[in-house]
């Protein structure tokens, strides 16, 4: 068995729209090791989420993944049957999205939909078990009076209960991975908090590993091992949580986090915007796709796609043709 | 619950009071006497219509009529079967009875064919399947349903001689093939085009996504969860498809030549024999504004979102 | 500028080996321009809304081809009468119940006539529905020469066969005689070629036709051209479908557009009454107003001499009756979306910037709520054209709405269904067409909804 539980290589996804192939994820590759938690950011459209869907083989038509692959405890998952698959989703990786509201069935309790959750892997269990079971998960995830919850309908539960219920399904057959695409975006700060407080002690009561998906740069401050910053469907950086932080590297993780709004910061620096718009998928640029974007352009960058090189410790890495030039010039003065 | 049934009998009560209106000042407003023929003098008439009280104001005559819709009294026939008694001829003549029969055939027939092959066409979305379901669907909400009736005529009737055609008696079983698919046939097809769109829609929600996620398999996922949400639009329909199975019939009656009330009520209309317009409006406008909220009920209790004590709708 | 892609593994390399394997130039660390950097993001030309909308019905091969053949059937309606010499209501007595492209006797013999001679002259445009032509002068023009000649007794009935060479004397036959067969009776006429036009200009000017025209789709049991029945009925189908569109677009864009504008209190009654109108069983109202229209319609066509009821009297009784029912019943539907625009609209950021901007509400119309509501507005127009033909032909199979000798897809099906042991064929032409157009119609206006507002396609 690999000491990696999730190892992606080269991994690319494409949309075959009627208009032309729209390559969302354009070959990224990291890996995740056991009871560690991944922070995936980028702005919207920059392939994080399709990533995310990918592993879980739940793309929808036109999209389809294009090369690469995903190693699951050393098993390419990519490769696997629509019925091997069904084993894998919510019993060993496990997902909860963006918009609770939306996400759970309207019309079937939330109790029905949490034991539906944990029979499908596990036909034996009893209906008594499988409810007390629910109920754990329930209580588990801090809703109060679970017993008269089970028998309540979505509708009748706040945004941030309908996550904890969500939550709550996505971890009742214990999976090793966790992958929360935005979790925490569609809700009040305060509940934010709740919600990542929650999950942060879960991961540690649970030892499971969490891929976060988020834009939220101060989320993943909070809660993350690693951080892998995305744009227009490429790894930018990718780095251990303070590193990305102290010691951002590439021009838009800088970019990134002087946009963040800052209460610590000394000086009363603005924040500052990155300038222009994300990539457009369908033609995107030759070379670096943030290229068009980026105060420190050269010309290569316009020409090439960056290599994404080793520039610290802890596998900290990061695609940007400054870093090479920087490289030369240290060459070139020795 | 209770208050809310409530609100809406008396709103369809009052729906009805209006069809009620409308249908008898409407046929009163047609200039002349329904008893003028070519042989009839003044007088002739003036008798007549002293003896059905036709000579009294419009709104007498019509309080008349309502109060006698509340015991059961629906006046008696002018002209079609003179004095006879309208209730008798809609109730005890078998004409409501068997046009109820074919109605009740053709409804069940269309949900039964209609929501299972929208499911098919949803679920084999963009190949071949759905493409003949689909082309076979678009033809028949658009084509007029006489024609369909006509054309299932002349094909098995006339052509291939295997079902009886416009035989008027309708004892034998076979005798309701014809016209029951003929009446289902468009409402199988729009509950088809309803049931895929809807499927597909809740195909494309975020619960979906969740229930796939959770690893239930492709068969669980669109029958359990898809299906149930995609329902509600469907039952909804139910309502405006008694209308079109009634409306219906009108054609279904008059092309296979069935002696029901549909064929009876446009006699009626042609023959301007008032008391049985109006006892067969307000019979089968009751039977339309009854489905339509029985269909209001059964839509809250199949959503559990929409909360059932509170009254507004 | 192009360079060939550097050696490296894109994934977790040294700075190093990229080095130690590639030559970079100065250059290439240059700063790029803005210049530069703009011409790499390509903006994809935005296209106009129309441009793009009609882009994308171009681009749906079934509705282009049922545009098609909405236009075919549109020139069937339209065109056709006029290239066939029948017409929807003349009966032709020896020609009933024909079968598709049979000939009745008569048609046959005058066929056979034509075998001879080279053009068939005729008063009418059939055998058998001469009028009675007198004794005395006439003139006809054919091939541009006029023609004169002179009877020299009183027909009944009879056609006039040229026979070829101008020189022979042209005659004519009693049509009865013909037909009976045997022996007939020509009268020979005398004519002279004039090259000018006859001097009286009270001529009668004989039609002339160079064959038999065969009755494509048969005919009817009062010996109507099926054909031309078919084709009138097609356009009293489209005439009734796009009038009773618009008296619905109209009385419903404003109704709506009113309620939705004013709001309040104003809006609460006006929905009401849509509402009331919209829990009436319409079928049956219809019904009932079908028959309660016709005796007051037609006494106001007999009795008012404006211009206005003089051409909706010459459309018939039953066609403003179904006019009527559409501006009273149908135009709820319409109300509805155009008011639920209206409020969507007006709770729009822009409309609201437009506002506080100080723009009338006459500029707020015609600027903001009209360019987004038209879409809409188009294709509920666009599919109500069907459901309007839909109702008449429902209403004229019921023997509700148009009927003979006036001509109606509905009502000849109605009229087929009682000879349809027999003469199945006779339904089978009203009903395909009638189906065609509604089917056509239907696709047309659905790839109008599908370009026109691409958000709704599914």
């Amino acid at each position: 068995m690999s000491d990696k539980l999730l190892e992606i290589k080269d991994l690319r996804v494409s949309f075959f729209t009627p208009v032309g192939e729209v390559k969302a994820v354009n070959g990224i590759d990291y890996s995740l090791g056991y009871n560690e938690v991944m922070g995936i950011v980028g702005e919207s459209g920059s392939g994080k989420s399709v990533e995310a869907y990918a592993i879980m083989s739940l793309l929808q038509s036109p999209g389809r993944i294009v090369g690469g692959s995903v190693l699951f405890e050393g098993e390419d998952i990519t490769k696997y049957d629509a019925k091997q698959m069904t084993d894998v989703r919510g019993n060993k990786i496990s997902m909860i999205f963006q918009n609770p509201m939306t996400c759970l069935n309207p019309v079937y309790t939330i109790g029905d939909q949490l034991v539906e959750a944990l029979t499908c892997h596990n036909s034996s269990i009893s209906k008594q078990d499988a409810k007390k079971r629910a109920i754990e998960m329930l209580d588990l995830v801090g809703i109060n009076n679970a017993e008269k919850r089970f028998n309540q309908y979505p509708h009748e539960f706040s945004g941030g209960m309908r996550q904890r219920a969500m939550i709550a399904m996505a971890l009742i057959c214990n999976p090793k991975l966790l992958i929360a695409d935005e979790p925490t975006t569609a809700l009040d700060v305060t509940i934010q908090a709740q919600i990542i407080e929650l999950m942060k002690d879960l991961q540690k009561k649970t030892d499971m590993s969490i891929i976060f998906i988020t834009h939220n740069l101060g989320v993943v401050a909070e809660i993350c091992d690693k951080v892998t910053v995305m744009y227009a469907g490429h790894v930018l950086e990718q780095g251990a949580v303070n590193d990305i932080f102290y010691t951002p590297q590439h021009p838009y993780t800088r970019g990134l986090l002087r946009s963040m709004p800052r209460l610590d910061s000394e000086n009363q620096d603005r924040m500052i915007p990155i300038e222009g718009t994300p990539v457009d998928l369908l033609d995107p640029p030759r070379g670096c796709s943030f290229g068009p974007r980026c105060e420190h352009c050269m010309k290569i960058c316009l020409q090439n796609v960056p290599p994404l090189v080793e520039i610290g410790e802890n596998g900290h890495v990061s695609a940007c043709w400054l870093h090479v030039r920087q490289a030369a010039e240290k060459k070139e003065a020795k | 619950m209770t208050s809310y049934i409530l609100k809406r009998i008396g709103s369809a009560l009052i729906t009805l009071l209006i069809v009620a209106a409308t249908t008898f000042f409407l046929m009163n407003a047609v200039p002349g006497s329904p008893f003028i023929t070519e042989k009839s003098t003044p007088e002739m008439i003036a008798r007549a219509e002293a003896k059905y009280g036709l000579d009294k104001p419009l709104v007498v005559q019509f309080v008349n009529y309502i109060k006698g819709y509340f015991v059961g009294d629906m006046g008696v026939s002018l002209k079609m079967q003179q004095d006879t008694s309208v209730a008798e001829i809609i109730f005890n003549q078998n004409k409501l009875a068997l046009s109820s029969r074919i109605g009740a055939y053709a409804l069940l027939l269309a949900v039964v064919l209609g929501i299972p092959f929208g499911c098919i066409a949803a679920y084999n979305r963009g190949n071949w399947i759905d493409g003949l379901l689909r082309v076979v669907t678009t033809i028949g909400v658009a084509i007029p349903g006489f024609v369909v009736a006509t054309t299932l005529l002349v094909l098995f009737g006339v052509q291939l001689q295997w079902l009886p055609v416009r035989s008027g008696s309708m004892e034998t079983a076979s005798a309701f093939i014809l016209p029951v698919f003929a009446l289902s046939f468009y409402p199988s097809c729009y509950i088809a085009k309803l049931t895929r769109a809807s499927m597909l829609d809740a195909i494309n929600q975020d619960y979906i996504r969740t229930a796939r996620a959770k690893g239930l398999k492709t068969g669980k996922v669109i029958f359990k969860h898809a299906l149930r949400n995609s329902l509600i639009p469907v039952i909804t329909y139910l309502g405006p498809l008694t209308a079109y199975i009634i409306t219906g019939g009108f054609v279904v009656e008059t092309t296979f030549s069935i002696p029901g009330l549909g064929k009876y009520f446009i006699s009626s209309i042609l023959n301007r024999d008032y008391p049985i317009i109006m006892g067969t409006t307000v019979v089968l406008a009751a039977l339309i504004i009854i489905m339509n909220l029985l269909v209001d009920i059964a839509y809250k209790l199949v959503d559990p979102r929409i909360s059932l004590s509170k009254g507004d709708v | 500028m192009e360079r060939k892609m550097p050696k490296y593994n894109i994934f977790h390399t040294k700075v190093d080996d990229i080095l130690a394997e590639n030559q970079f130039s100065s250059a290439d660390f240059e700063s790029a321009t803005a210049e530069e950097k703009e011409s790499m993001v390509e903006m994809h030309k935005s296209v106009s809304y129309w441009r793009d909308a009609v882009r994308r019905f171009k681009n749906n091969s079934v509705s282009m081809v049922a545009l098609a053949v909405v236009i075919l059937l549109t020139l069937f309606a339209f065109v056709g009468p006029y290239l066939i010499p029948y017409s929807y209501e003349e009966q032709f007595r020896g020609s009933m119940k024909l079968g598709p492209f049979e000939y009745s006797e008569g048609e046959l013999r005058a066929k056979e006539a034509l075998g001879d001679a080279d053009v068939l002259f005729s008063t009418e445009l059939m055998p058998g529905s001469l009028t009675s032509l007198k004794k005395g002068d006439y003139a006809f023009s054919y091939r541009g020469d006029w023609y004169q000649f002179s009877l020299n007794r009183t027909l009944r009935s009879g056609f006039l066969m040229y026979n070829g060479s101008k020189a022979e004397p042209l005659y004519t036959v009693k049509i009865d005689d013909f037909i009976a067969g045997g022996d007939y009776e020509t009268t020979s006429v005398a004519f002279t070629v004039v090259k000018d036009k006859p001097v009286d200009p009270d001529v009668t000017i004989i039609s002339m036709r160079s064959s038999v025209f065969p009755h494509v789709f048969g005919t009817d049991s009062a010996g109507r051209d099926i054909m031309s029945r078919t084709m009138y009925g097609a356009r009293v189908s489209l005439l009734i479908g796009v009038i009773a569109s618009l008296i619905v677009l109209v009385i419903g864009s404003i109704y709506g557009a009113i309620s939705g504008f004013l709001g309040g209190k104003t809006d609460f009654i006006m929905m009401r009454i849509v509402e009331l109108i919209y829990s009436v069983p319409d079928v049956l109202i219809v019904l009932l107003l079908q028959v309660v229209l016709q005796i007051p319609l037609q006494n106001w066509f007999d009795s008012s001499s404006l211009p206005i009821v003089r051409a909706l009297s010459s459309l018939g009784v039953g066609i403003v009756s179904i006019f009527i029912t559409f501006a009273l019943l149908y135009w709820v539907g319409m109300a509805r979306i155009i008011r639920g625009q209206v409020l969507m609209l007006k709770k729009q950021e822009y409309v609201t910037a437009a506002m506080v901007l100080g723009a009338s509400n006459s500029r707020i119309i015609r600027k903001h709520l009209l360019p987004n509501s038209i879409g809409q507005l188009v294709v509920t127009t666009c599919l109500q054209i069907p459901s309007a033909i839909f109702l008449e032909s429902f209403l004229s199979f019921l023997g509700l709405g148009i009927s003979a000798p006036m001509s109606s897809l509905g009502s000849m099906c109605s009229d087929a269904i009682d000879t349809i042991t027999v003469y199945p064929y006779r339904l089978l032409f009203p009903a395909i067409i009638l189906s065609l157009l509604v089917l056509s119609l239907n696709l047309v206006g659905d790839g109008m909804r599908d370009a026109l507002d691409p958000r709704l396609k599914k």
